[in-house]
């Protein structure tokens, strides 16, 4: 099948759906191709810390000043995706002082709003916290759900005129002299092949932007670098705890909807597809993590996750810890004689909108046009509604729960098929937070697997549809199988093996 | 109570098996009580502090413990559900109604001092129109029948004897309302050679606590802990005849209100019956029982069951000779104390209550024995039978 568009974006992350936005906000066709689902790399793979910059100011002041103006638009435009927490940088006793004044002189410098803590007041605040800190410095952190942010992007997009094939992996590049002619694509589902041709290409592809690049016979230098992350039962703290000391290891906590997340660890990869989470990081991030919050010793986990950082290398030296979490825009132009191709990588969740803008702002430029971006003022179509967790405690009580733990309601699942965008019904788990919960899918999906029957949408084996489920759950329990959950993964199993007989 | 790990990192446990939600009376008869996993450690999950409760079920949890009981896990359900109710209402705002219920023991003595006059009022249609559109308190509920003299006057005149003393704690119902159940309480335990003394008393708490006022609660535990100890510390055991008042004295007390010296008080506490089966045990029950060709039927009450004490009147009831009775295949009986009261939830009352009219009626029986007051009063109003407490019938065979 032949496709035309004006410009292909590569990368169904938080940058490619946010460049979607922007362009067709600026009346510009485009259209984005995806392998997997939306979110599938680095965008879906965080702790959803909804960055203030306090974690950057003192290494990479320039890092930290954008995430601090990208803070302040996102809680105006994205206002359903925020929860405003604050957040803690909390000292003890080992990290010593010196580092907690130099990083409230840097806060500062770079304007963002810092308040310096008694021990007294740091605890009366967030109880849980280790007794023996020695003061907190509250910035203006928070969290973000990355999936509802992406999810709105890219509806906005769509209802302005952008299209999307998800599932489907650019094989190759047809190059013609200086430009890319066609790109050719596969739906990796359904096995159809497309031929895309388009006048400009944006490769948002993240931690895989090299391999893309490969295609076209370039090459840019890329740290992967895999970070790991434990997702509680309940919430441990409800700000964002964070060490007064250099980023490391297993120096935040972030509360996300009903639990927190501890992250996070840093390990250099070649592999970018299955990540394995092991023992020891298991072990790092509780140990560490434990020193700011004592009872994550004892507190119940539910699921690992690892994720990928789309870290750019310019030269300097130093641990992956030291490179700029700042993005790159690069011009194949002016780099490799390609016109029509342009790279954005690098950053972070909370600056996505601006390295959006700045990516649109130069196909804009390539092709003569001056059309401004509007997205720093523009809210997203859930801008308004909060959502919170009282206002999901409220569902309860009302109407048909289809996933106990999270509380997603019947309808909210059927609205999802009903739109008829699911390729794939693992998808819905982007979607909604179904089996995001205590129980990780266990008591839900055959329910969804009775809805998906109804809705005669998905079609397929249910068997092996259910195992997809089941799988991609085990994925994340097995790293921290132990205590109640191997209690709990008992009955599990015997329901799955007995009942459904599988 | 270690902060540390109660309640909130008992909730981490539940293993979402559901076990609590397939015995939860309230959430079998309607839809809008979510049921124990979800309102108890499921609703935890979505709780801050600083938010305002959203909790707008929480006020139908009728507090009979039983998914307690049921959990494989050891998750403290039915408190953090009465946690969460005393937040909701906190905020919301009781209704008098609810003070008035809770309170009785302030107005009980006059009610039963004027007693021709309260129980005519209390049976009049006009009043209980009255009652139900002022103060929704359902109409069709039958209210309390106050007696004169109370049971503590009765006592004032009754000179006990035996070998060996020991404490009653009676409870605000038999003081003023089944004034023959302490009496046959006494009787009994003198017929076994111990002398009764009643130490001063109030209203346990429970109406209170089950109504989410834990100030209230508590206020009532800091008087009556103080007068249990003195009588356990001078060398007594504590008995108790109503199953509400015990668990609350025995359990909550200590467990949820943290009153000083409670931890002390509850292994000297004991149901009536669980007492005179451990003088079984020991050789010491009276037996000289006569024979009651009668045909009875037999409730275990939510609260005995949460005592974890087995059935212990069956235990000894059995041991009267003609003496036909049946245990009751059915769960709570719905009243939940002053739950079944109230106008907004008496129709759930009484379709919990179901399943227990027609045990009931399947057994035919003359008599239905109870231990607790509350489902005494909601087995007449579902079958008007005759409903007694299992010492009445004891004190019966006594020769």
């Amino acid at each position: 099948m032949n496709l035309k568009t004006e410009v292909l974006i590569i990368g169904g992350g938080a940058t490619g759906a946010g460049i979607a936005r922007d362009l067709s906000l600026r009346g510009i066709p485009c259209l984005l191709v995806e392998k997997g689902d939306f979110l599938s790399g680095a965008s879906g793979r965080n702790h959803g810390l909804f960055h203030s910059g306090g974690r950057y100011v003192v290494a990479d002041p320039e890092a930290a000043r954008e995430c601090i103006a990208e803070n302040r638009i996102l809680r105006k435009i994205a206002s359903r995706c925020v929860e405003e927490t604050d957040g803690l940088f909390i000292s003890l006793p080992e990290d010593g002082l010196d580092f907690r004044d130099r990083f409230v002189r840097a806060c500062e410098e770079a304007a963002i709003p810092a308040r310096l803590l008694s021990q007294d007041e740091a605890l009366s605040l967030e109880p849980g916290l280790n007794p023996d800190l020695k003061s907190a410095v509250a910035v203006p952190d928070g969290s973000i759900d990355p999936f509802e942010l992406v999810l709105e992007n890219a509806g906005d997009a769509e209802a302005h005129g952008a299209t999307f094939l998800l599932h489907t992996e650019v094989t190759s590049l047809l190059l013609d002299g200086d430009r890319v002619k066609a790109v050719v694509a596969k739906d990796l589902l359904r096995g159809e092949e497309y031929r895309i041709e388009a006048s400009y290409l944006v490769n948002a592809t993240g931690a895989w932007a090299d391999r893309f690049l490969r295609l076209a016979g370039l090459h840019i230098a890329m740290a992967l670098s895999k970070g790991s992350m434990l997702v509680t039962n309940q919430r441990v703290s409800h700000r964002v705890i964070n060490r007064c000391r250099p980023p490391s290891d297993g120096d935040i906590i972030v509360p996300n909807h009903t639990v927190s997340i501890l992250g996070t660890t840093s390990i250099r990869l070649e592999e970018i597809e299955h990540l394995e989470i092991t023992p020891p990081e298991v072990s790092l991030l509780i140990r560490e993590a434990s020193r700011m919050v004592p009872a994550i010793e004892t507190t119940r986990f539910i699921r690992a996750y690892a994720g990928v950082r789309p870290l750019f290398l310019s030269g300097e030296e130093g641990g992956d810890r030291a490179i700029s979490r700042g993005f790159v825009l690069i011009d194949h132009e002016k780099r490799d004689g390609i016109r029509n191709l342009i790279t954005v990588t690098g950053g972070k969740l909370v600056t996505y909108r601006l390295m959006a803008e700045k990516a649109s702002d130069l196909v804009c430029q390539k092709m003569g046009i001056n059309h401004p971006s509007v997205t720093h003022t523009k809210p997203l179509p859930g801008a308004g509604q909060r959502a919170g967790l009282k206002e999901r405690l409220k569902t309860l009580g009302q109407g048909e729960i289809l996933c106990d733990c999270e509380l997603v309601r019947r309808e909210e699942a059927e609205e999802v098929f009903r739109e008829g965008k699911l390729k794939n019904p693992l998808d819905i788990l982007h979607r909604t937070r179904l089996a995001k919960g205590t129980c990780q899918g266990a008591f839900c999906v055959y329910r969804l697997l009775g809805l998906l029957n109804e809705s005669g949408k998905i079609r397929g084996d249910s068997n092996t549809i259910l195992k997809g489920f089941l799988e991609e759950r085990w994925k994340g329990i097995r790293p921290v199988l132990w205590g109640t959950s191997v209690r709990e993964e008992e009955l599990i199993e015997s329901i799955y093996k007995g009942i459904f007989n599988l | 109570m270690d902060e540390r790990t109660w309640p909130n990192n008992n909730t981490d446990v539940c293993i979402r098996c559901a076990a609590c939600m397939a015995v939860c009376p309230v959430s079998r008869v309607t839809p809008l009580f979510p049921g124990p996993k979800q309102t108890g450690p499921g609703a935890q999950r979505f709780r801050k502090p600083g938010d305002p409760s959203v909790d707008e079920w929480i006020d139908l949890c009728i507090g009979c413990r039983l998914c307690d009981l049921a959990c494989s896990s050891g998750v403290p359900i039915s408190e953090l559900n009465l946690i969460a109710r005393a937040k909701y209402l906190d905020e919301k705002k009781r209704p008098l109604r609810d003070w008035l219920l809770t309170h009785s023991y302030l107005f009980s003595r006059v009610a039963s001092f004027f007693s021709p006059i309260t129980n005519f009022l209390f049976k009049n249609r006009g009043v209980r129109w009255m009652a139900d559109l002022l103060l929704k308190i359902d109409r069709r509920r039958e209210l309390p029948v106050y007696e004169s003299p109370t049971f503590r006057q009765w006592f004032g005149g009754h000179r006990s004897t035996g070998e060996k003393k020991i404490a009653y704690f009676y409870g605000c119902y038999i003081n003023t309302n089944e004034v023959d159940v302490g009496k046959a309480a006494v009787q009994v335990l003198e017929a076994n050679g111990l002398e009764v003394f009643l130490p001063p008393q109030e209203c346990c708490g429970l109406p209170m606590l089950g109504n989410g006022d834990f100030e209230g609660a508590r206020k009532m535990g800091l008087k009556n802990v103080p007068s249990l100890l003195q009588a356990i510390r001078s060398g007594s055991e504590i008995i108790f005849s109503s199953t509400s008042c015990g668990e609350m004295i025995k359990h909550e007390y200590n467990r949820l209100l943290a009153i000083p010296g409670a931890e002390e008080v509850a292994p000297h506490l004991f149901d009536l019956f669980e007492y005179l089966r451990k003088l079984k045990e020991s050789g010491n029950l009276n037996l000289r029982l006569k024979e009651l060709p009668i045909r009875a039927a037999y409730f275990a009450p939510c609260h005995l069951r949460s005592l974890g004490i087995g059935l212990p009147a069956l235990d000894i009831l059995r041991l009267i000779p003609g003496l036909h009775i049946e245990n009751i295949d059915a769960d709570c009986c719905g009243l939940g104390g002053t739950f079944g009261f109230k106008k907004e939830k008496y129709e759930i009352s009484q379709e919990i209550g179901k399943d227990l009219k027609e045990a009931i009626d399947r057994l035919n029986p003359e008599a239905v024995l109870t231990d607790c007051e509350g489902c005494r009063m909601q087995i007449r109003h579902l079958t008007g039978l005759k409903v007694l407490h299992p010492v009445q019938l004891l004190r019966d065979a006594l020769t």
